[in-house]
């Protein structure tokens, strides 16, 4: 067998890093707004893709992709927002699969819509200049536009943990997490937190969707194949962790990223490998409340 | 001696609705048939009634996951594709007959079923939905690449049976009309299956499972199992639903695969009334005629498929045949 | 000789994460004993509960029903076995008929070689539920949708079904939570019936009622056991007055 160079393995590990990047995006979104308001938002794909196409779309006018970056998380909270309000608080307190159904119906929705607005082909769409070429260290040339997704999302989750753990907002939030109930009588508006929350899930959704745009290409069904990803992190880092998706995402990101450089064939399945033997094992997942597993 | 004359229902209370629900639902297999039947004469044209037929039994079978059993499941494309490439690749690839080619669809999608069942179920509630979608994109995905047999993106062509021989009776599947009763046999047979199994102290478990799943366990029953055995069998009517879609099309579409065929299976169930025996057929019938009708002035059909479906679930959750049912209740 | 207890508990702990709500706890019940488990809230009666009943496995421990060794099976082994539970929490089919209920309850024991025959032919599981809901009192309401009932009708249809797999061990939950005192007489007059025949145990914060009822008290206090004797034995413990029913009116 032939020697693999090892510059090879590190540019593959760090594509796959920044895929995972992604990926952690997703699915802390998706797990943020599951986490308080109980809610498997299957449009979530959807709105990763509307925020690719919104920021293109502010890049287009702009011309500046940091502009647009801005752009797209506000763009999204304000879909979030009356989503939230109108879709899903009526159906709060009923059957879980009513959420789950009407955020699906509303996947098909956006997605269409996106389509009329700005056709069925895909957009092509570049880093922005100061992101282009590469960075060396040594003999290995990294990808400029991978390192800021990664910085990027470093600095996001940061300020995520930052905003949960260390501020007063983020206390209701996780005491909203344990028990509403405690939360509304403490006079504290809960519907307005559940709404600010779905909002932030959705804003991070969209950003992920318009970072991962240079990378994957920007179509209307792009949302479609990360949701799927993004429901395999979640099952496998475990029901409702926030760290289980950090962990999931990452690894399963640099798994996907070697398994497409040395059996390009199994890269679209590897995923789901692991997921089935993360069930049969530990169906709770690595960080999960067993209660979700049977 | 005194008359014991147990009183016979008068014209009147014959007539009442409530009573001709009775008998129909005890009657319910004769029913279904004899209004397939006249299907043909109803729609505008026969492959529209072909496509009720297909879909109706796949939402059947889906039906008795979603509306009998109470699991949410976003992947059953997985058990309608696998019914329709096994029976495309029995006839395509390998030259078998019909009748051997559906036989292999059918085991096909029972062991996607027992697969993807038998995982899924390990985990609960939306998890459940969340884990079939994967694992049905894992099979789409397998299928996309396998492009030896199955033709990957373009799909599986030459999926030809031309004619049916059985004893003296030949029929021309060219013929939409000797085709659609064709297909309606199996049909026929299959709900009469249905039926069978929904009155068996089986169907009544899984409809407690639904209810109240801890009660069930407590009750004594191996309620894995049983869930796992309804998805299974669910898995039977998709994947004979699929196969006959292959015997019809003539080709097996990477589409049938695909998670729209998922949502569309959930949005027919949810539009007729899940959880009914004839829910099922209704809702195919009208989410196909809508979307016949909807063709003719835009291509943007998933817009309105979605907002459709959005509407039903947010208003109308019982869906046409449930809510009928409901108000002869009432 | 010593008659064999019907089921036996033996060095049973159970943990949850950290805390632990059972320590090492061993009792046995002979057959034909009406027994309480009782002890103020945190005490590990409802944990010593779920694992007499096959719900949770304990930690560390055995328990052996009619002599075998029964520890970690599923639920279900326990109900075939002839352990049968009913809830805290109502929990019925709400939308199946009271009939109905008990029979898909009833339908469990014949599982297996009846379970794809036509259910209108299984005239014996009928005629079991048809029993069993005249003498829990709900004959006349068996065509109702459980869900339906009164609170109290509820929890009566439940105990229906937890006799539906014909059990010789019967745990119930808290049976009189939430009843109206009227309720609660009918209750008691309900499970002093069933005790008659086979071996009950309780679980009950209702101080009163568990003394006037039970042959046997058993006391839990910070997951172990405190206390074990008649009624009068409990009633006048030191122990149990000083961590129990000095705590205030029950």
């Amino acid at each position: 067998m032939t020697e693999i160079p090892f510059d090879l393995i590190a540019l593959q590990v760090l594509t796959g890093l920044a895929l995972g990047c992604i990926y952690v995006l997703v699915a802390t979104g998706l797990t943020l707004i599951f986490g308080l308001l109980n809610i498997v938002n299957f449009a979530h794909g959807a709105f990763y893709a509307a925020g690719a196409y919104l920021g293109v779309f502010a890049f287009t006018y702009t011309g500046n992709f940091w502009l647009s970056l801005v752009a797209v998380p506000f763009g999204m909270a304000l879909i979030g927002l009356p989503t939230e309000r109108f879709l899903l608080r009526p159906v709060y307190g009923r059957d879980p699969s009513y959420p789950l159904l009407l955020t699906f119906g509303l996947g098909y929705v956006i997605v269409e819509l996106i389509r009329i607005a700005f056709g069925t082909d895909g957009i092509p769409f570049n880093a922005p200049a100061a992101l282009k070429g590469s960075l060396f260290f040594g003999d290995i040339a990294f990808p400029r536009y991978r390192l800021f997704v990664m910085a990027f999302t470093a600095a996001l989750l940061a300020g995520l943990w930052f905003l949960i753990e260390k501020t007063s907002f983020g206390l209701i939030i996780r005491a909203g997490a344990r028990n509403p109930e405690i939360v509304s009588v403490l006079g504290v508006d809960t519907s307005r937190v559940w709404m600010l929350i779905f909002a932030l899930g959705t804003a991070v959704a969209g950003v992920a969707g318009f970072l991962a745009a240079p990378m994957r290409g920007v179509i209307p069904e792009m949302g479609v194949t990360v949701l799927i990803e993004a429901f395999v992190i979640t099952v496998v880092g475990g029901m409702g962790s926030l760290p289980g998706a950090v962990i999931a995402g990452l690894s399963m990101g640099v798994v996907v990223s070697l398994t497409s450089y040395f059996a390009a064939d199994y890269s679209n399945v590897v995923m789901f490998a692991i997921m089935a033997a993360v069930l049969l094992v530990r169906p709770q997942g690595l960080l999960g409340r067993p209660e979700f597993a049977r | 001696m005194k008359s014991t004359a147990v009183a016979t229902p008068s014209m009147w209370e014959r007539m009442d609705p409530r009573r001709l629900m009775g008998g129909v639902s005890q009657h319910r297999v004769l029913a279904s048939a004899a209004v397939l039947a006249v299907l043909p004469l109803l729609v505008p044209y026969p492959a529209l009634a072909i496509n009720v037929l297909i879909y109706g039994l796949f939402a059947a079978g889906f039906n008795l996951v979603f509306g009998y059993t109470g699991l949410l499941s976003l992947g059953h494309a997985a058990l309608f594709g696998t019914g329709a490439y096994g029976c495309g690749i029995a006839i395509a690839v390998l030259g078998l007959p019909w009748y051997a080619a559906i036989l292999v669809g059918l085991v096909f999608s029972t062991v996607s079923a027992a697969l993807i069942g038998g995982l899924a179920i390990r985990t609960r509630g939306v998890y459940f939905g969340m884990v079939t979608l994967a694992l049905a994109q894992c099979l789409y995905f397998l299928f996309y690449q396998w492009v030896s047999v199955t033709g990957g993106e373009s799909g599986l062509r030459g999926v030809m049976v031309p004619s049916i021989d059985i004893g003296p009776i030949h029929l021309d599947l060219f013929d939409p009309v000797q085709k659609y009763y064709f297909l309606l046999a199996f049909v026929v047979l299959a709900l009469m299956a249905f039926s069978r199994i929904l009155d068996s102290p089986f169907g009544a478990v899984i409809e407690g499972i639904r209810e109240n799943e801890n009660r069930a366990r407590a009750s004594g029953y191996n309620v894995w199992f049983l869930k796992w055995m309804s998805f299974v069998l669910s898995g039977l009517f998709c994947g004979l639903a699929g196969a006959l879609n292959a015997i019809h099309l003539g080709v097996v579409s990477i589409d049938s695969l695909f998670y729209t065929t998922s949502g569309t299976v959930v949005m027919m169930v949810l539009l007729g009334g899940m959880g009914t025996f004839f829910g099922p057929f209704v809702g195919a019938a009208a989410f196909l005629s809508l979307e016949d009708i909807t063709a003719n002035w835009t291509s943007h059909w998933q817009l309105i498929a979605g907002l459709v479906f959005i509407a039903c679930v947010r208003f109308f959750p019982r869906g046409i045949w449930g809510s009928i049912l409901a108000r002869l209740r009432a | 000789m010593m008659e064999e207890p019907i089921i036996r508990a033996e060095g049973i702990s159970r943990r949850f994460g950290g805390f632990v709500a059972l320590r090492e706890v061993s009792l046995s019940f002979r057959s034909g004993e009406l027994a309480s488990i009782i002890g103020p809230n945190g005490a590990g009666k409802s944990t010593l509960f779920n694992i007499l009943s096959g719900s949770l496995a304990p930690t560390d421990g055995r328990i052996l029903f009619e002599g075998n060794d029964v520890t970690g099976l599923p639920q279900h082994r326990f109900v075939h076995a002839g352990i049968s539970k009913s809830f805290q929490i109502t929990n019925v089919f709400p939308q199946l008929s009271v009939h109905e209920n008990v029979r898909v309850a009833a339908q469990a024991m014949v599982a297996g070689k009846n379970f794809w025959s036509r259910r209108s032919r299984l005239i014996e599981t009928d005629e079991t539920a048809r029993a069993l809901l005249v003498e829990v009192g709900l004959e006349g309401v068996a065509r109702r949708r459980a869900g339906e009932l009164a609170h109290g009708q509820q929890r009566a249809l439940e105990i229906a079904m937890a006799m539906a797999c014909e059990p010789r061990l019967l745990l119930l939950d808290e049976p009189t939570a939430g009843m109206s005192p009227e309720e609660t007489k009918d209750m008691v007059q309900l499970i002093e019936g069933l005790a008659r025949s086979r071996t009950v145990i309780l679980v009950e914060h209702k101080m009163k009622m568990v003394l006037g009822i039970s042959q046997r008290v058993i006391v839990l206090h910070h997951g172990e056991l405190l206390a074990d004797g008649t009624p009068d034995q409990i009633r006048n413990d030191a122990n149990v007055k000083r961590v129990y029913l000095g705590q205030g009116r029950h």
